[in-house]
């Protein structure tokens, strides 16, 4: 598909299992409030109805799916290609009804950013999502072959935890910029 | 030189992720403010009529094409009145929850929906959602004289004509609060927990 592209190992790992915890954690909120993110789903009018119920159960499966997957190297690519697919689903679902000026409608994201029913879809929304679908490359592609030492594993412990909290972070302030705009303007 | 790279970077990625974990703290405590300070984030909205004043009186056709009578004394019964729409997920999750309030209370509650919109859409969602036990009322009016901001929203009538309860429903805990609020005379259980504290 391109031109085989060579990262370090250290940048690949910590961005997998960043990207891993990202989907398990949106997965189990998804599970836990299930009626809430069907509900979410059917407000997206995409799907017809009887497909919702469906689909409120299969996203949040095959999010968890490529999430765990993403923990191993040897089935790293096939979840790479998942959590692409899944990944470009949903940020697609949100730009087509940004697009057709359905904003104020619930995200159903679950996740870091909170429960599934808090945080409406925004252009900030899929801008994040985009930056999650630009790490795929970096996390599907061949490492460069060397030795790793503890140096290593350090780096890619901190590095992990340090996107994982710039991810929450973003999340966290595009949930409250509808009320910072809420309050500007009224 | 190794040693002393090897040090700063331990000690960078420490600095790193302590200042992480102040930043989301930080940002976290700015969503709180503005739930705090937003006329509309709050639990208990401070507009529309107040709890032991009288509930606007209001006659609405339902759906069904009953007539349904809001507020006013004499009646032998209260009245929970929750404002929904089709498009809010979490009133959807409430629904067995109401039916089941409205099972467990009806010796002396009936629950009432009440929404306002295109006639079709809610007509449709009454249909799909199987809400034909409910009386189900499209009434922009009740909802601007109660000062409904967000959603779901209930509203808790005595048999006085009173209101006794309301407030933003997000589960079944706040949902009963209103009961526990309406038992012990206080607007809402937050006034409760102030009054203590």
């Amino acid at each position: 598909m391109m031109m085989p592209l060579q990262v370090d190992p250290v940048l690949s790992h910590a961005m997998g299992a960043a990207l891993a915890v990202v989907l398990l954690s949106g997965a189990w909120q998804k599970l836990r409030e299930q009626e809430a993110f069907a509900a979410a789903l059917e407000n997206y009018r995409l799907l017809p109805a009887a497909m919702v119920g469906w689909m409120a159960r299969l996203l949040p499966l095959a999010e968890a799916l490529a999430g765990s997957l993403l923990l191993f190297q040897s089935t790293r690519l096939p979840a790479a290609l998942l959590a692409f697919a899944l990944l470009f689903l949903v940020t697609s679902a949100v730009a087509i009804n940004l697009l057709r000026g359905y904003s104020e409608i619930e995200c159903g994201c679950g996740g870091f950013g909170g429960g599934v029913g808090d945080q409406s879809i925004s252009w900030g929304l899929v801008a994040r999502n985009l930056v999650l679908i630009a790490a795929i490359p970096w996390i599907a592609a061949e490492s460069i072959p060397r030795d790793l030492v503890w140096m290593d594993y350090l780096t890619v412990a901190c590095a992990t935890l340090a996107l994982l909290g710039l991810y929450a972070l973003v999340s966290q302030l595009l949930a409250t910029q509808p009320r910072l705009s809420a309050l500007r303007n009224s | 030189m190794i040693d002393a790279i090897v040090i700063s970077n331990v000690l960078l990625w420490a600095v790193v992720l302590v200042l992480m974990v102040t930043v989301l703290a930080l940002a976290r405590q700015i969503g709180i403010l503005y739930e705090r300070v937003a006329p509309m984030g709050a639990l208990m909205l401070d507009s529309g009529p107040k709890v032991g004043e009288a509930a606007p009186r209001l006659d609405i056709e339902s759906l069904s094409g009953s007539r349904v009578a809001i507020g006013g004394a004499g009646n032998s019964r209260s009245q929970l009145l929750f404002f929904l729409s089709p498009t809010c997920p979490v009133c959807k999750k409430l629904l067995p929850i109401l039916r089941s309030v409205r099972h467990s209370e009806r010796s002396w509650l009936d629950v009432v929906l009440a929404s306002d919109g295109e006639p079709a859409e809610h007509l449709a969602f009454y249909r799909s959602a199987k809400l034909t036990d409910f009386p189900y009322l499209l009434s922009a009016q009740l909802g601007m004289a109660l000062k409904v901001g967000r959603l779901p929203y209930a509203v808790l009538i005595g048999d006085d004509g009173r209101i006794r309860a309301k407030g933003l429903v997000n589960s079944r805990e706040q949902l009963e609060s209103l009961f526990t609020a309406k038992e012990l005379g206080v607007a809402s259980v937050q006034e409760f927990l102030d009054q203590r504290a």
